[in-house]
């Protein structure tokens, strides 16, 4: 592939900003051709370990490399690396074309791709006025094409849903699986609200306080999915389902319903059938990725209530 | 194109994308010809070069046929330099305050090579707005000194004032650009600079002046001093302590160099965040 993706790797990554640890001994690899969503609540870091990996902050110990280099010792940096990055802005001044234009020219990259990149991302009209009456949505987009102009193997975009419609939300979330998926690029994608890469991501790295808490595919992050299932005696089904199923375990809800283990409906309800008990409810559970972000995260975030 | 090329067409791209430009270009073109036509005016005056007392300061204005020239052709430039330095404060500034410091060191992480990027896209600039104001100046200026009797061009030093003008713009600048990155907001590195360029230095080489050492080894040191001793224009009183034309073009580069160097120290360590 012309561009397949580079690995990323994150060793002891700390900053410290005078007594505040920002980013806490950070280990991690994000992986190609893969959507890695970089998830934790506000102020957990996130913004500062994407920053020390561009070269823009200095970490206090640690290292993160792009296979292998640093950021600054990347011969043609835009080639490598995409960024969108929150706290990045245009001159409201400036059209957001003459915006990419400067950055075209001092990567050598030439104005048609500029032209290119801004049909593709869906602005070509509003480019061409100055940036100061734009939305946050416009301002994503045009900085979706800033990161894109190089045609990088890995992108680091920050927060890129915030301000998106739900359109381009799914637009985005397309784009980005393309990208990883077909293209075998690298994707890290932060948030501070799981359910927005939910349906995108294919590993998390979860931070709270500068330190990791969770990394993974995002398919084992909840545990196994299981089935809920409603019946008079849930006693007796479970019973049924372990002669019907085998060695399937099922726990008894304190609502009075059954959490089996197994995805397998169709055989749940026969087995219900077969024993005779009426199924008043039958349906899959999905892990509660939401309750769990919480619980990971809970209690952590140094900007709400007294520090510990 | 080399990095170094790509950075300095990225810094002209963004001077002249926005709209500062051809304001700053109609002020600076209107001030070379409006103060080329007063001082054209002026100094042919008898009555005002013979005043006792005529010159600003209570001393009598002292000026040959070469100075009065020179006076009339950079007239504007007290003007021209103020608006430099402002140019070379926003070439920095505003990429602190738009947030565009992020993008420009994505793109070019190497922060030097950045820095001498502006550098020489402020020389450049600097250049093209001291050619537009001296348009202005000798044009009005030449016309006015001829019309009132007086030489236009009477030495080759004249044509040697109006080259050093250019680089006295340039060095301006540079002194902007290094005071941008210093102060980083950049409303309050546009007061400051200005302020203290146009009101607070002039009035502190008075002040030194008061004092003997001061006088001969500070005074005529200080960057708009110095820059009244490249153009070489009328002096405002006899006693005025003024270097030679180039011992004030090295004093203002050194000022520029300074201011420059320090700013690119800054950077280099500075986190964008």
């Amino acid at each position: 592939m012309p561009s397949a993706g580079v690995s990323v790797e994150f060793s002891g990554l700390t900053k410290r900003f005078g007594s505040l640890t920002a980013v806490d001994d950070l280990t991690f690899t994000v992986e190609p051709g893969r959507v890695t969503g970089f998830l934790g609540p506000n102020g957990a870091g996130k913004t500062t370990t994407m920053r020390m990996l561009l070269g823009l902050v200095r970490p206090t110990a640690g290292t993160a490399t792009i296979d292998g280099r640093a950021y600054a010792e990347l011969d043609d940096p835009l080639a490598v690396v995409g960024a969108a990055l929150e706290a990045t802005d245009v001159h409201p001044g400036r059209t957001g074309r003459d915006h990419l234009r400067t950055i075209a020219a001092a990567a050598g990259i030439p104005d048609a791709r500029v032209d290119e990149l801004l049909e593709l991302t869906g602005i070509p009209a509003f480019a061409r006025k100055r940036a100061g009456g734009y939305s946050t949505g416009m301002k994503q987009r045009l900085a979706l094409a800033q990161s894109l102009l190089g045609d990088p193997r890995l992108l680091v975009l920050d927060e890129p849903a915030n301000g998106l419609d739900p359109e381009g939300i799914r637009w985005l979330r397309g784009f980005l699986r393309h990208l990883s998926h077909d293209q075998g690029k690298t994707v890290l994608v932060s948030s501070h609200l799981l359910q927005e890469v939910e349906q995108t991501v294919d590993d998390v790295v979860i931070i709270a306080n500068g330190t990791l808490v969770r990394q993974g595919p995002m398919a084992e992050l909840g545990g196994e999915p299981g089935a809920v299932v409603r019946t008079s005696d849930p006693a007796a089904l479970a019973r049924a389902l372990g002669e019907a199923l085998g060695e399937v375990a099922s726990e008894p809800q304190d609502d009075g319903s059954l959490l089996v283990h197994s995805t397998d409906l169709k055989a749940i309800g026969d087995a219900a059938l077969a024993a005779g008990l009426p199924v008043w409810e039958l349906r899959r559970r999905e892990a509660d990725l939401e309750a769990l972000f919480f619980e990971l995260t809970e209690g952590r975030n140094r900007n709400l209530g007294e520090a510990v | 194109m080399t990095a170094l090329t790509r950075a300095v067409r990225s810094e002209l791209l963004k001077f002249f994308t926005t709209r500062l430009w051809w304001g700053l270009a109609i002020g600076v073109f209107a001030s070379a010809a409006v103060f080329a036509l007063l001082f054209g005016i002026l100094y042919t005056s008898q009555s005002f070069l013979e005043q006792s007392g005529g010159g600003p300061f209570g001393g009598q204005v002292v000026a040959d046929d070469v100075q009065i020239a020179n006076t009339v052709y950079t007239a504007g430039l007290g003007v021209g330099y103020l608006l430099m330095l402002v140019i070379g404060v926003i070439q920095i500034g505003a990429e602190y305050r738009h947030r565009t410091v992020t993008s420009t060191f994505l793109t070019q992480p190497h922060r030097p090579r950045v820095m001498l990027g502006k550098v020489l896209a402020l020389v450049l600039i600097a250049a093209a707005y001291g050619a537009l104001s001296l348009v202005g100046s000798v044009l009005v200026g030449s016309v006015t000194l001829r019309a009132r009797g007086a030489e236009a061009f009477p030495s080759a030093e004249v044509v040697r004032t109006l080259a050093l003008s250019l680089l006295v713009l340039g060095l301006w600048a540079l002194i902007g650009l290094g005071a941008g990155i210093l102060i980083r907001n950049q409303v309050a590195a546009l007061l400051i600079t200005v302020g203290v360029a146009w009101i607070v230095e002039p009035l502190a080489g008075l002040a030194i002046s008061a004092w003997d050492f001061g006088q001969h080894h500070i005074a005529p040191y200080l960057p708009s001093a110095a820059t009244q001793a490249v153009l070489n224009g009328a002096q405002a009183s006899a006693d005025d302590v003024r270097l030679s034309w180039w011992g004030g073009a090295i004093a203002l580069a050194a000022w520029a160099a300074a201011f420059a160097l320090a700013g690119t120290v800054r950077v280099v360590r500075q986190d964008i965040s």
